[in-house]
């Protein structure tokens, strides 16, 4: 607790915050005997600013609006707490969260997402203090107090409450989004966005740990009956009874299958053949999720002076990477453009690139800082994957320069300074974009 | 005679310019050899998982082991050398980032006990390749380690990841920890790489 506070902080000032948390904290937990909800702002705004600098600024950006630097590689995306709409509430429907609320995400994480746990990172009045900031970006949570939920009686997991709530999921549909199964098989609706336009994916109900305000009976149940704001998950509540709600979570968690990490030998075969099986069903998602997961945006996307991608131009190349002494690597357009994307590369040129460094033109990629060494060990089944997904990636018409060796006798001083006099030469990344929409 | 001499003596001195002109030119032979010249001993270097004894975990190893490799792990994670990167210490560190927050040192991936990841616990690892934040609450820029890309994998392929570093050779090799931003070798930069030579400390 102290520790995190010598960081920045004089320790006389750790102390006074300290003093002021204890008289609010009494001063919280008194009201809230008396009211049942609080938004009450209980930790120190001012300390809270300094922990959020430090650990939240990567992702949720300076003013709290969801747009940090690594922003836009995530999915869900960062939250933006400058709308005041929060997923994982026990409040009534729209409510903003109570204070336990926000401190009980930012100490487990949210599941499923880049959210981490920072219980034993950070101490409780830390996190605290930076909820009580959090809770300043929005003058909603001044003007309108959030009424906290009161859940009915807990109806234990059983056989009887678990086929009650196989009813419940068909009476209210759960199935158009998250489909028979819990895992989207055979559901109508299966491209989402947020009130953000970012797309969205229905909850995998069959891996619970992945759930992002955690997978016990009660945490199920308050999606159910405070819906996730901002998102388009529902509150049932006045369509469902207390009752249908609890024994609908009953349901839910039995759809729960194995994690690889408490499976047998069979079972893991099993997991992985089916996972391969539904790639090859379905190829524009399983290439999806290797280029998302293989680095390809954070190079072949202009970036901003934070190194954040420049909105609109998701794969749409130009960022300068220069290879000192070979040269200047701009990125390439990956993007589904005829003109300068991929549109008329054919499915050779595209591989010889990937995973040999040659392009159509017979230029040669030195082997970083494009990994096709790395990429040449792909199956074949999961490089077909990647080039069906950058088909589909939405044209962005931005004309990349080709990549320039430098003039003879600046390359040969270059290669003398590293082969002979032993000079370790930089690979140098700039930001901005040096195609054609968008100067640098 | 003495002409003829002349001549030799120029023709020569031509030539071994021409010939130390070509050598600069050619080496490393990025351009003119293969590509599975670099890419093949790259990925052959991670060691296979066919000594682990419980299938489960082999099994699960071996995901762990594509992820790795196709990953490009060992594109920051090498150990590099002025002839390139050092496969025998496979993940073991040591190449140099620079950015205006600092400069760091690519971590020993390897279990070590003392200079490598057989330090940190399971949570702690999978907590760096699923949100940047290092043990000590650190947060780090997408840019540097990409785990704005290795944040999408599935928990299961993270874990797989994670068993197989686990299952890594040991390798003794201090990394330094980050220390307070040096000029770029370019202002302009957002960063700027060295991987010509080992920025950490082998073994005595």
């Amino acid at each position: 607790m102290s520790a995190n506070f010598a960081k920045g902080d004089s320790p006389l000032f750790g102390i006074l915050v300290g003093a002021a948390m204890v008289v609010l904290t009494i001063a919280t937990t008194h009201t809230s005997t008396q009211s049942g909800a609080t938004a009450t702002v209980a930790g120190s705004a001012a300390h809270g600013k300094v922990v959020y600098d430090r650990h939240c600024v990567e992702c949720h950006g300076k003013n709290g609006k969801g747009d940090g630097p690594a922003s836009p590689l995530l999915t869900p995306r960062p939250r933006d707490f400058t709308s005041g709409k929060y997923k994982i509430r026990t409040t009534e429907t729209s409510n903003v969260p109570t204070d336990e609320d926000l401190i009980r995400s930012v100490s487990q994480g949210l599941y499923g997402s880049a959210m981490p746990g920072w219980a034993g990172l950070l101490s409780d009045t830390d996190i605290r203090d930076v909820v009580a900031y959090l809770e300043t970006m929005t003058p909603r949570f001044v003007n309108e107090p959030p009424t906290r939920v009161t859940p009915g009686a807990a109806i234990p997991e059983s056989p009887e409450s678990v086929s009650r709530g196989r009813l419940v999921y068909e009476k209210l549909q759960c199935r158009s989004c998250h489909g028979v199964d819990g895992r989207g098989t055979a559901a109508i609706a299966t491209d989402f966005e947020d009130d953000w336009k970012q797309p969205l994916r229905a909850a995998d109900l069959t891996e619970p740990w992945t759930f992002h305000g955690g997978a016990t009976a009660r945490d199920v149940y308050f999606r159910f009956r405070t819906g996730m704001s901002g998102t388009p998950m529902p509150s049932f509540a006045g369509t469902a009874t207390d009752a249908e709600m609890w024994d609908l979570a009953n349901y839910v968690l039995s759809l729960a299958r194995k994690p690889v990490w408490s499976m047998t030998a069979p079972e893991v075969a099993d997991l992985y053949a089916r996972e391969a099986a539904e790639a090859r069903r379905d190829p524009v998602k399983r290439g999806r999720y290797l280029v998302d997961t293989h680095l390809c945006a954070i190079c072949h996307s202009p970036i901003d002076e934070n190194g954040r991608i420049v909105d609109g131009m998701y794969m749409a190349g130009g960022q300068l990477i220069r290879v000192v002494p070979f040269g200047d690597y701009p990125t390439a357009n990956l993007t589904s453009d005829k003109e300068t994307g991929l549109g008329n590369w054919t499915d050779d040129q595209l591989k010889q690139a990937i995973t040999r460094g040659i392009l159509r033109d017979g230029t040669r990629l030195p082997p970083y800082p494009m990994d096709w060494g790395a990429f040449s060990a792909m199956t074949p089944d999961d490089l077909n994957a990647v080039i069906a997904y950058l088909r589909t990636i939405p044209a962005v018409s931005n004309k990349v320069p080709p990549p320039a060796r430098p003039f003879l006798p600046m390359y040969l001083w270059g290669k003398f300074k590293m082969l002979i006099l032993g000079s370790d030469p930089p690979v140098v990344i700039y930001p901005g974009n040096v195609g054609a929409s968008g100067g640098r | 005679m003495k002409r003829w001499l002349k001549r030799a003596a120029i023709t020569i001195i031509v030539l071994l310019i021409v010939g130390f002109g070509a050598f600069l030119y050619f080496i490393p032979p990025f351009f003119v050899s293969s590509p599975e010249t670099f890419s093949k001993p790259q990925n052959d270097a991670a060691p296979g998982v066919s000594d682990i004894a419980d299938p489960a975990q082999r099994a699960i190893a071996e995901r762990g082991r594509y992820l790795v490799v196709t990953g490009g792990c060992i594109g920051c994670h090498q150990t590099p050398t002025p002839q390139g990167p050092d496969y025998a210490r496979y993940l073991a560190g040591g190449a140099q980032f620079h950015n205006r927050e600092g400069t760091f040192v690519t971590r020993n991936l390897t279990p070590d006990k003392t200079t490598g990841l057989a330090r940190r616990s399971d949570e702690e690892v999978l907590r760096v390749l699923r949100s940047g934040v290092m043990p000590d609450g650190r947060v780090t820029s997408y840019r540097l380690m990409p785990w704005g890309s290795y944040t999408n994998w599935t928990d299961e392929d993270r874990h797989a990841v994670l068993v197989y570093l686990r299952h890594l050779k040991p390798i003794v090799h201090q990394i330094p920890d980050p220390s307070p931003p040096a000029p770029l070798a370019d202002p302009l930069a957002v960063e700027t790489v060295y991987a010509g030579k080992d920025y950490g400390t082998a073994a005595k």
